[in-house]
């Protein structure tokens, strides 16, 4: 039976939420950048990144394959697509801002702090539960190398 | 052999195996804790094996290994059942990371069980081998 199975599993949901923490920073990070991208001579605020997570499936013919020969599990998780968020960027009255348009206003990022720091605590734990789901296949493992000791 | 053919070691094999495939099926759930409109699978194999453990069925006697077996049990495998009825997130996932990790612990549990009672049957061979001493 493939027992190192559930270390790429694990590992691969590690690398995802990791990608997603790099976003979340990345996010934190330009909280505050007026000038992220330039769009017809005009500079665009930085607009908010979302991951995108999907479960691996495997190829059809193994996973029929699997099925035939023994039960088949997922293939754990990836990150296909990292998305920016449509919602409206923020107005702020900063008239001595370099970015401000005629009537004062800045276009500030569509980012809430808030919202960041909660979806990096979510990945964190995320994180360290595939982290126990990790050691626990690892203590399997080693276990099994007692058999017969 | 008939010695390593011993209904028990084959049994506890398959309690290994069982507890392995459900690792994998926990781990599978765990990775996928975030991700939208998955459904977590359970792994059936001790109702399994409690029903073919306790069939009373009449089992057709073999003169010869070849022989197809009849009435008696098949090899149990562990299967894993998808959860499509229930939900837990907005996001149609029902994933329960606690529920998860509690089951995960009693799987190692199970299996750090099973291990010993390997190693401790797999000793007894080896006292018999040295003549008990």
């Amino acid at each position: 039976m493939k027992l190192t199975n559930g270390f790429d599993i694990s590992s691969s949901a590690l690398t995802a939420q990791r990608f997603r923490m790099d976003v979340i920073a990345s996010n934190i990070a330009n909280a505050d950048t007026t000038r992220a991208r330039l769009v017809d001579g005009r500079w665009v605020p930085y607009q908010r990144k979302m991951v995108r997570l999907e479960a691996v499936q495997s190829a059809p013919f193994s996973q029929i394959l699997a099925k035939e020969l023994k039960g088949s599990t997922g293939e754990g998780v990836r990150v296909t697509q990292v998305i920016e968020d449509p919602a409206p960027f923020k107005q702020v009255y900063n008239p001595n801002h370099p970015d401000a348009d005629e009537n004062g206003y800045v276009q500030m990022p569509n980012v809430d702090i808030l919202k960041e720091m909660v979806d990096l605590m979510a990945a964190t734990r995320s994180y360290e539960a595939n982290v126990t789901a990790l050691n626990a296949t690892k203590a399997m493992i080693a276990k099994a190398l007692e058999i017969g000791k | 052999m008939q010695l390593w053919n011993n209904a028990s070691i084959k049994l506890m094999e398959q309690t290994l195996d069982a507890a392995t495939f459900r690792q994998k099926v926990i781990a599978n759930n765990v990775a996928n804790a975030d991700t939208p409109y998955f459904k977590r699978s359970n792994v059936v194999f001790e109702e399994l094996l409690a029903k073919e453990l306790t069939k009373k069925s009449i089992q057709g006697y073999r003169t010869d290994p070849r022989h197809i077996p009849i009435g008696s049990a098949a090899q149990i495998e562990p299967q894993a059942v998808t959860d499509e009825s229930t939900i837990m997130n907005n996001n149609l996932n029902n994933v329960d990371i606690d529920y998860e990790m509690a089951l995960m612990a009693k799987n190692q549990l199970r299996y750090n069980v099973v291990v010993q009672q390997l190693g401790h049957e797999l000793k007894m061979y080896r006292t018999a081998l040295n003549g008990g001493r």
